[in-house]
């Protein structure tokens, strides 16, 4: 929206821009030392809860009592508040015609409220903010002109609407707001004043306020400026929740934190500060961090001094900080995952990633040091607010037009005069910023990754890659700015603004790359061929001159202004109409540039955590797909992993951290929301997430601290993260499928001696340490077979040989053979589940030619479908398959023999055979012999005239062996009498005697008689597997087979030959 | 076909296809369009426009130029895809391509009120199963799973989708339905066929006798084959009669697929064939089978049913066959009785087991007195005869009044 009602209007924006930067800078000027103040603050703050974990667990109680709170409150907060956002957005939009994008982004943002709710303060605000930047970008083209009024006319309607969420949040936001409202009504206050509003609830004001003042002795000004925005909007995020304890905590915190933020941070400072410069000087900002924070805060001085250059490096710095406000965008979106889901983690996860790869420069450490959940978001907040306030600044230029950056820069000017102003500016910059942050902060994350890959994970090279995304970021930025919308712009672009961005040896190149890239996206957005253009392919412009860079930032400004209005118009209205369409659209365009690709990410996330949980997977897995695609492009399949595993390592270092704390944390808080969120997917990220912290903290020692527990799972999950995450990028990305997992490298090779292992389901992946290689299996198979022990724990044996198989993907004749033991034994105590398994795995296994006992098996199979199933079709399709040697056999023989005894009712062929049956045919019959006998008597009944002696049914039914004629045999045969005796007892047969004492059966008295009776222990649902026991079945079906008895209470002598035979 | 086509023939075939398209679709020319979209015919023109295509490697610029052509872009171009990979005999590219276009078609069908194009969607539905069988044999040759056929039912289904609801499309339901029988009875997924079924049967909006004949002809025929698979004969009697009796006569082949399983259904409710159909319709098998019923001659019943084994197996009657042989017990037990009758009418409805089990000898069967025993049991039981069977005489008693019923168009009672 706004992009379009900025190109629309972007000449006359531009110009209005640029007075609006007038305006800015006087009053940005003044803020940002002010901001300076805050920023250092908030960074204690972050650097607090990390560095002192005792305090940032100490606050997450808190923090998590107050997130419960806020999230009950968000929760119902959240239906108000979300619809309330939701309508504030659209209301927004409506007012707002060119404001579509924004309106999207707002509804996205509405959305992301709604998933907020659960941190509903943060969400709320951020929603709010960036309604209010949605509102603002659409006013924008006319706000620049009539930016004060306009602004205010949004504050306002920010205003209830934060005031709405803030009811929810705390009364300690409201009292943060009164300080903010005051703030807002200073200077863009009437824009601001919304922001303010959040800003207060956000922020706690009171907490960021003495931040602020904490971190403006330690910070430098220009840091401070930085910090400010990003603490602003990180406030804004993290400040619902973290209100209650972030105000508590981060005052302690601030006081401590701040030494330590200083200490560990410095670096981290300066990476912010690198960031920011790197905004504003592509080069690598992690090594120049310190140069780079010179030069950041040289440009806030200047910026104060000259607000024109001021705006210049405010844009880049606010480029860094629209990396922040990607990822305190993509926080928003993770959170709303997070919160639908586990929106801690997700957020955390989100932030990490995008996080990763902006904070990982300057945030990382800062995520690291918060191992808790409140102390990651706090620095995520942080570095966020960082970046969002430069990012918002920069951002704005760009993308969002002067006008915002102007606002931002008005806000921090009335900051300055008051810290709190400022920080309520930077707070106001931040919501702003979020919105864009929101897409930065994804095509951020994947720069980084992408980065953070080809840099290999070490932190050094993470700074290095950092670096590069600051500078992509910054390319991404300045053409952001241009392409403020940027997640509109495909892969492709990214792919080639990396590929440009990468060739400069510092700084200065990177500024002038960046400067033509924009020029070069810009050009090929006004011809149309920006999403046509096969930028893969597209020759790379000769590494301009480091002089031409002033002149780039100087033009930079008015391109992107200009660029912004026409690229992200189209893909806002994509991307938030139809959310798929974008993904595509980005994905096509993947080359494009980081920074949009970045973008779209984040917009899309944005949007998609619009559409909810399922938002989180899909920013979540967009996330690793641009990165991974674009990845993938650059580099061959192998790097995938390697990219993958760095990426997750690297990038997610300072994600991790922040992400296990904050999943350890926040799980806790939101368990129950995120119930939902412990979809598989879910726990995969976080394993992978996990595992990334593990690499990460062997780098960083800042991870150290903040890890934890999660360190020791890390490894395992590594590989298969690696593995899994192509997959599922692929999976989306739709043409390629699970042949593309590369499953070698989730095969594991055992090394465990243990004979015998339980079984357990896997729910992670195997762990080498406890699968046994196939040596130790044989030996395992034939104890198992040798073994005196009951059915039950023989079958928990095979399971796990079956399960170490399959894992280590051992398909031979011993997997056969595995499989055979195991399906006869579960036929012999008539566990069908069990042994349908075996039976499926095994014609397979036959189907790949691994020998085994083939006719065997063949038998089972004919006979379970022809007796269990009673398909028509399956028994022909079993019957046609068989071959004519298989005919021949003398198992599959007998098996069809029972089928046309069955088929044809012929009871006493079936008998017959049931006495001869081989191998186990005999005990799968078992199964059938009931309801064979049943109709044998039931035909009788209506046949036979008068009477039919039991001593012939006896014999015709099996219950004796017709064949035994020895005499010894005749106890036996009297035994199996009185069985038939008690058998047509039950079944209600009319049992007479005659003038001998023989019992016969009075067929004409039986015919109406009979009945089939219940079966003793039958579970009601008739689901076998539940009732399973071993015998339960046989003394419970077949109660009545005095075999089926016979063999449960003691497997049968002849059972147990065959099974010697057949093993 | 392997003359050289200049660069500009092939460029005037292209378009001339574009055009005919268009034209096609904006006359509402539903004839034309089936044609061109019959990928598989061997129609001169769709085989010269794909030797064109060979020529002229880029179609997609010249669709794009021309907004007549380049508003079906999706249909279009993977449809010539299809066409030229056809002809290349890659097959599975060109299912995949015209997989492609007939999702693209049936976009536009949905937004089609009329049904004018309905005979453009039944070549559609028709190609795509044909184009995925061989797609099928071709990735079976190469050792890879055949799979399009499935994704071809998928499709069809979604046609079918299209096609089901209220309006004038629903006359091509029954064509759509017809098509997925013939895919799902070729990968035996058939119980998939009830939930189609269901729709066409409990659809009170569209009577069954308003769709076309050759549908209804098709419809019956797989339902009928679907009830002798549930030994449902009466109702597989019905609907394969309604087939046979609807069927142009001068399909032979048609009638000889209905017959194949119209025949056994019959055997099985005791209605016996000429001779002089199975030589007409070259259905021997059953020749064997018909006279071992009239004989009661179990062994040949049994040899029948041993040397036609995989044929019976295959078209899925080998199990309604061989039930049969209770009938045959039947007819054999008659003749005994008749033989008996002759000698001595007063103790004809006594038939001593002896004389059974010997006359199976006779027969080459091998069966001892128990077996015969329970097979007269079940022939009581199942009401093939009237009497009782008196265990300690070993004798079947048989009813003096109509002690052979005839099961006279009703199945055996099971």
């Amino acid at each position: 929206m706004m992009n379009q009602g900025e190109s629309s209007d972007a000449s006359t924006a531009v110009e209005k821009h640029q007075i609006n930067d007038t305006h800015q800078v006087q009053s940005s000027y003044f803020p940002p030392n002010c901001a300076v103040a805050s920023w250092s603050t908030q960074g204690e703050n972050g650097v607090l809860s990390t560095s002192s974990y005792n305090h940032d667990q100490q606050v997450d109680p808190n923090l998590k009592t107050g997130q419960d709170g806020t999230n009950l409150a968000s929760v119902v907060s959240t239906s108000n508040s979300g619809p309330a956002n939701g309508v504030q957005g659209y209301s927004g939009y409506a007012a707002y015609p060119n404001s579509d994008p924004y309106g999207y982004s707002s509804t996205g943002y509405a959305a992301y409220y709604n998933h907020y709710q659960q941190q509903p303060s943060q969400y709320q605000q951020q929603p709010s903010q960036y309604q209010q930047q949605p509102s603002q970008y659409q006013q924008q083209p006319s706000q620049y002109q009539q930016q004060p009024s306009q602004y205010q006319q949004q504050p306002s309607q920010y205003q209830p609407q934060s005031n709405q969420s803030y009811p929810h949040h705390v009364g300690a936001y409201q009292n943060t707001g009164a300080p903010y409202q005051p703030l807002s009504s200073f200077q863009n206050t009437g824009s601001y004043a919304g922001p303010a509003s959040y800003s207060s609830t956000y922020y706690n004001p009171g907490d960021y306020q003495t931040s602020g003042s904490y971190t403006s002795g330690n910070y430098g000004t220009q840091t401070n400026l930085w910090h400010g925005g990003q603490y602003a909007t990180y406030s804004s995020h993290p400040y619902p929740n973290y209100t209650p304890d972030s105000t508590s905590a981060y005052s302690s915190t601030t006081a401590v934190a701040t030494s330590q933020y200083q200490q560990h941070y410095k670096q981290w400072e300066d990476y912010y500060n690198q960031t920011q410069t790197e905004v504003s000087c592509a080069p690598g900002t992690e090594n120049v961090s310190v140069s780079i924070a010179s030069s950041v805060t040289n440009s806030v001085p200047s910026g104060n001094s000259g607000y024109t250059a001021s705006n210049n490096q405010m844009s880049a710095a606010y480029t860094p900080s629209w990396r922040p406000e990607f990822s305190s965008s993509d926080l928003t979106s993770v959170q709303p995952v997070a919160a639908s889901g586990n929106a801690p983690e997700g957020y955390w996860k989100h932030g990490a990633s995008s996080f990763q790869n902006d904070l990982p420069k300057s945030v990382e450490p800062h995520a690291q040091k918060p191992p808790d959940v409140t102390p990651a978001h706090e620095s995520f907040q942080n570095q966020q607010t960082s970046t969002f306030s430069q990012g918002s600044t920069a951002l704005y230029p760009a993308s969002y037009q002067v006008s915002q950056i102007q606002q931002s820069s008005f806000q921090i000017g009335p900051q300055p005069s008051e810290p709190l102003d400022s920080r309520r500016a930077s707070k106001l910059q931040i919501p702003t910023n979020p919105r864009i942050a929101s897409n930065l902060p994804s095509s951020i994350s994947k720069p980084d990754k992408d980065s953070s890959m080809t840099s290999t994970g070490a932190k050094p090279a993470y700074v290095s890659v950092i670096m590069q995304k600051p500078n992509e970021k910054v390319t991404s930025y300045e053409e952001d700015d241009s392409m403020l919308k940027p997640g509109m712009f495909p892969k492709s672009l990214r792919g080639y603004v990396e590929r440009a961005l990468a060739r400069c040896k510092n700084d200065r190149q990177k500024t002038a790359c960046q400067a033509v890239l924009k020029e070069v996206i810009t050009k090929a957005t006004a011809d149309g061929t920006l999403y046509t253009k096969d930028w893969d392919t597209e020759p790379l412009f000769p590494v301009p001159n480091t002089d031409a860079f002033n002149k780039d930032d100087t033009q930079l400004p008015i391109p992107t202004s200009v660029m912004p209005k026409s690229k992200s118009p189209s893909r806002r209205a994509k991307s938030r109409w139809e959310p798929i369409s974008e993904e595509k659209v980005v994905d096509k365009s993947a080359n494009i540039s980081y920074g949009t690709t970045k973008y779209g990410g984040g917009w899309n996330s944005k949007q998609f955590s619009g559409g909810k949980m399922e938002n989180k997977d899909n920013l979540g897995t967009k996330f690793s797909f641009s990165d991974q695609r674009s990845s993938s492009k650059n580099f061959a399949r192998p790097a995938k992993r390697q990219r993958l595993g760095e990426d997750l390592n690297a990038g997610d270092d300072g994600e991790i951290s922040s992400d296990s704390d904050k999943e350890q944390n926040l799980t806790k808080y939101y368990s129950a929301a995120i119930a939902l969120a412990d979809s598989p997917e879910e726990k995969k990220r976080r394993e992978n997430r996990s595992k990334r912290f593990d690499k990460g903290h062997g780098n960083q020692v800042e991870k150290n601290n903040l890890r934890g527990k999660d360190v020791g799972a890390g490894k395992l999950y590594a590989r298969r993260a690696s593995a899994i995450v192509p997959s599922r990028t692929f999976d989306e990305s739709g043409s390629r499928a699970v042949e593309d997992i590369d499953w070698d490298a989730l095969t594991v090779k055992g090394t465990c001696q243990e004979i015998e292992k339980r079984y357990l389901r896997l729910t992670s992946a195997p762990d080498p340490a406890t699968v046994r290689p196939e040596e130790v299996l044989e030996k395992a198979l034939l104890m198992v077979q040798t073994s005196p022990k009951n059915y039950l724990y023989k079958c928990d044996q095979l399971k796990s040989i079956r399960q170490d198989l399959t894992v280590q993907r051992i398909r031979n004749e011993l997997t056969v053979k595995v499989y055979e033991t195991h399906a006869r034994l579960a036929i012999e105590v008539g566990d069908l589940p069990e042994y349908n398994q075996c039976q499926s795995q095994l014609k397979t296994l036959y189907g790949e030619g691994i020998t085994g006992c083939h006719m065997e098996f063949a038998a089972y199979n004919l006979l379970c479908v022809m007796l269990h199933s009673n398909n028509n079709r399956d028994l022909l399709s079993a019957m046609s398959r068989l071959s004519a040697n298989a005919k021949k056999d003398k198992a599959v023989k007998h098996a069809l023999s029972v089928r046309s005894a069955v088929t044809s009712g012929n009871y006493v062929t079936f008998f017959r055979l049931y006495k001869t049956a081989p191998n186990l045919n005999t005990l799968l019959m078992d199964l059938y012999v009931e309801k064979m006998r049943y109709a044998a008597v039931k035909c009788m009944s209506r046949s036979y005239r008068p009477t039919v002696p039991v001593s012939y049914l006896s014999q015709i039914l099996g219950f004796t062996n017709a064949l035994a004629t020895s005499e010894s045999s005749d106890e036996k045969e009297v035994d199996g009498v009185e069985e038939c005796i008690e058998w047509l007892k039950a079944h209600g047969a009319c049992l007479i005697s005659d003038s001998t004492g023989e019992t016969l059966l009075d067929a004409k008295a039986s015919a109406s008689s009979l009945y089939m009776p219940e079966p003793e222990d039958a579970v009601s649902h008739g689901d076998a597997n539940l009732a399973f026991l071993p015998g339960k079945r046989f003394s419970g079906r077949l109660s009545n087979s005095s075999l089926g008895f016979f063999r449960l209470a003691a497997p049968s002598s002849r059972v147990n030959t065959q099974l010697d035979v057949d093993l | 076909m392997a003359a050289y086509v200049s660069m500009g023939e092939a460029h005037r075939r292209i378009t001339d296809y574009l055009n005919r398209f268009a034209d096609a679709v904006s006359y509402q020319d539903g004839k034309t369009l089936s044609r061109l979209v019959s990928v598989s015919s061997d129609s001169a023109v769709l085989v010269s426009l794909a030797e064109a295509l060979n020529t002229f490697q880029d179609a997609n610029r010249l669709m794009r130029q021309t907004e007549k052509y380049s508003q079906y872009v999706d249909i279009l171009l993977p449809m010539l895809r299809a066409l030229q990979s056809y002809r290349l005999r890659n097959l599975v590219e060109s299912y995949l391509a015209f997989e492609k276009a007939s999702n693209a078609f049936l976009q536009e069908f949905r937004n089609w009120e009329l049904a004018w194009a309905l005979e453009a969607l039944y070549v559609i539905a028709y190609e795509i199963r044909i184009l995925a069988e061989k797609a099928d044999i071709e990735l079976a040759s190469i050792g890879k799973t055949p799979e399009k056929l499935k994704g071809a039912g998928s499709f069809l289904m979604k046609v079918f989708g299209v096609l089901a609801g209220k309006g004038p499309k629903r006359v091509g339901a029954l064509y759509v339905t017809c098509q997925l029988f013939k895919v799902y009875f070729k990968l035996g997924t058939v119980h998939l066929c009830r939930s189609v079924i269901r729709s066409i049967e409990t659809a009170r909006i569209f009577d069954f006798e308003e769709f076309p004949v050759r549908d209804k002809v098709t419809y019956m025929y797989y339902t009928g084959r679907l009830e002798v698979y549930n030994e449902n004969f009466p109702a597989a009697d019905h609907k394969l009669s309604y087939a046979l009796t609807h069927c142009n006569a001068q399909k032979e082949a048609n009638i000889r697929m209905i017959l194949k399983y119209l025949i056994p259904v019959k055997l099985s409710i005791g209605i016996l064939p000429k001779q002089l159909l199975l030589e007409k319709f070259n259905l021997n098998e059953y020749s064997d089978v018909v006279v071992a019923l009239k004989r009661g001659d179990l062994r040949l019943l049994r040899h029948a049913l041993q040397e036609h084994e995989d044929r019976f197996l295959r078209s899925g009657v080998y199990l309604v066959l061989e039930k049969l042989e209770l009938q045959v017990y039947q007819r054999l037990v008659k003749k005994i009785y008749i033989m008996q009758k002759q000698k001595d009418p007063s103790k004809a409805h006594q038939i001593k087991l002896d004389v059974i089990v010997k006359a199976l000898k006779w027969l080459e069967i091998d069966m001892d007195v128990d077996e015969v025993e329970c097979i007269m049991s079940i022939l009581i039981y199942r009401n093939l005869m009237k009497g009782y069977f008196a265990h300690k005489s070993k004798v079947v008693v048989l009813s003096k009044q109509d002690p052979f019923p005839k099961l006279n168009g009703k199945p055996v009672n099971s």
